[in-house]
């Protein structure tokens, strides 16, 4: 019965892997892209991955947070995604099978913390006593813990608390939290509610610790299918340059994508750090695949951080998070 | 499934069956046939993770697992040891199903007891019954906002439907002789539920009270989703944000475990309290 059981896995996996390997074109593709204000809507949008992969099958998958985001990579649930830097370096030491590829986007005040304005609160220190949400595991979740620790504040003596983006939004029309570090298109519904912005993550990235989002793509997938990670790659950076040479024409999409006004989308665009392709490749960012970008020095020292933080084991050498950097197929397109 | 075995049950059963020599070798059988299951379950992890056939990530070695759980045990996770998310649950669990007991076992009777009052609650308990948790959680957050409030009531909603409609059940199958006659002796209202209608109903009242446990337990983790710093389920949801898979599993265990003894709880008061029931 077992014997038979083994032997029946056997065949299907055989004939499964065998009928993909006999086309080199994948039938179908899952992109799961973060529920944030950047030129991912912007591909999606147009349909530019769409025209890369005529007669694929594109299917396009909201995710909250980065957390939701790491969960779907190891559930195996997209082929492309994206990750801010703590999950990445989450992802990388705990060995999820994917690979850097692209920068998404840099995060400024896009993502901020915001305050009840009629709380007193004028620094972290005033934080104590009171309720505080970010989507833990997110960029934002690192940036709080990080924001209390260079001011000595002690995370115990408040209530910190984990709610996805959307939530935060609802829990605070009823009043129930007083501080909250999260992104738009949320955030902005708690700053028009009695809120001001106590913090940017612009503001962090210039102490030192910056947050960006990396595409990411799953082994697998590029080993089966490399030419279509780099058609993956050339329709996010034609969706870049379109938002980075038509800004009117961008808040129009990102207003009709987020159902948002035209004012509110053309301000949250301007909080959102865009990196043109070529750009990527230097020193500041992904840098080549002879001489890796200062993105692996972030992902080590925000891995150092959550290590200190007990929500990873263990921290690996550098080498492993330069693997997990890949400007290879972003060369290509490029034609370096 | 140890209650069979429990000494208590030794000397009944030995009393009733004739084969009195046979009793214990068939005891001790079922007890090695449940032990066998869960020795071949932890026998192939060991296999399947020693030998490298899964990945650790998804799968940890028991050893990884166990060393979780000493390391909750004693240096706690994010802030509060096992035995606090353990107790913050159990709190959460057990407010809640005494509310529905509270509320669904009088509601039952009512509605078993008065065709009117089935007919006009009905519709309720029928409609909302049916509805996935997570569903109605979004709405009752809304209403009750992060607390606790929000998350007793929705292991409170979990837990009710079961209740009600098994004492519905357990109160319409009370033999109508039985009522008659209690009446014919004179008996009021008052006599009737507590000396004819309860008794009579227990037992059945009580089985849906175990199912209806077992219900508010399934709904735990997802009550624990949303704005927690504490709890079993909330430890489990957490951990998969950082893929600590080995903790994961050692909350898994941990719930499976307490929903276990649980159970037993409730058969051991069910014994208590109506010795003539056969739960």
């Amino acid at each position: 019965m077992m014997k038979r059981l083994v032997a029946a896995l056997a065949v299907a996996t055989f004939a499964l892997t065998s009928a993909v390997r006999a086309e080199d074109k994948p039938a179908k593709i899952t992109v799961g892209y973060l529920n944030l204000v950047n030129a991912q809507l912007v591909t999606k949008h147009l349909g530019l991955l769409a025209k890369e992969m005529p007669g694929v099958d594109i299917k396009y998958v909201k995710v909250g947070g980065g957390g939701d985001m790491l969960r779907a990579i190891a559930g195996n649930d997209v082929d492309f995604g994206g990750l801010g830097n703590p999950p990445t370096a989450i992802g990388a030491t705990r060995g999820l099978p994917i690979k850097g590829i692209l920068v998404i986007n840099l995060l400024d005040y896009v993502e901020a913390m915001v305050v009840r304005a009629d709380k007193n609160i004028a620094s972290l220190k005033d934080l104590k006593g009171k309720t505080v949400a970010a989507p833990f595991g997110s960029t934002t979740h690192y940036l709080l813990l990080q924001a209390l620790k260079d001011e000595g504040v002690d995370p115990a003596s408040m209530k910190i608390i984990d709610l996805a983006p959307s939530d935060i939004a609802a829990a605070w029309l009823r009043g129930d939290i007083d501080a909250a570090w999260f992104w738009e298109p949320n955030l902005d519904k708690a700053v028009k509610n009695g809120g001001k912005i106590l913090i940017t993550s612009g503001e962090m990235t210039k102490r030192g610790y910056p947050t960006w989002d990396i595409g990411v793509v799953m082994n697998a997938f590029a080993e089966k299918y490399p030419s279509y990670v780099e058609k993956f790659i050339k329709a996010e950076c034609e969706g870049i340059d379109f938002w980075l040479k038509n800004p009117e024409k961008t808040a129009e999409i990102i207003a009709e994508e987020l159902s948002l006004p035209l004012a509110d989308a053309t301000r949250m665009m301007k909080g959102t750090g865009m990196v043109p392709c070529n750009k990527q490749l230097t020193e500041d960012y992904l840098g080549t695949s002879a001489r890796k970008g200062k993105f692996v020095d972030t992902l080590v020292s925000t891995a150092d951080f959550l290590v200190k933080q007990e929500r990873l084991p263990k921290l690996l050498p550098r080498a492993d998070f330069e693997a997990f950097i890949q400007p290879a197929y972003l060369e290509k397109v490029i034609g370096r | 499934m140890s209650v069979e075995a429990s000494p208590m049950a030794i000397p009944i059963s030995a009393d009733r069956t004739r084969r009195g020599s046979l009793r214990l070798p068939k005891i001790s059988r079922s007890v090695l046939l449940s032990t066998l299951t869960v020795a071949v379950l932890l026998a192939a992890w060991a296999v399947v993770t020693e030998m490298g056939w899964a990945n650790e990530l998804f799968l940890p070695k028991p050893q990884a697992v166990w060393a979780a759980f000493v390391k909750t045990m004693t240096k706690g996770y994010q802030g509060a040891t096992l035995l606090q998310h353990l107790g913050a649950s159990l709190y959460r669990i057990l407010v809640a199903f005494a509310l529905a007991c509270l509320v669904g076992i009088p509601l039952g009777v009512l509605m078993g007891v008065s065709k009117n009052a089935r007919s006009l609650l009905n519709p309720l308990i029928e409609f909302y019954r049916p509805l996935p948790p997570l569903g109605l959680y979004t709405l009752l957050v809304m209403w009750l906002g992060i607390g606790e409030s929000s998350k007793l009531s929705l292991l409170f909603l979990a837990g009710l439907p079961g209740i009600v409609i098994s004492t519905i059940q357990a109160v319409t199958s009370v033999d109508p002789v039985y009522v008659r006659a209690a009446q014919s002796l004179g008996a009021t209202r008052r006599h009737l539920l507590f000396h004819v209608y309860l008794p009579a109903a227990g037992p059945l009242i009580l089985a849906g009270m175990r199912i209806s446990l077992g219900f508010t337990y399934t709904v735990l983790v997802a009550a624990e989703i949303v704005a927690a710093s504490a709890g079993i389920g909330w430890m489990i949801w957490d951990a998969a944000k950082f893929l600590l898979s080995d903790v994961v599993i050692m909350g898994l265990i941990v719930l499976g475990l307490t929903g276990v003894v649980l159970d037993l709880m409730m058969r051991g008061i069910a014994k208590l309290l109506m010795p003539w029931s056969r739960i």
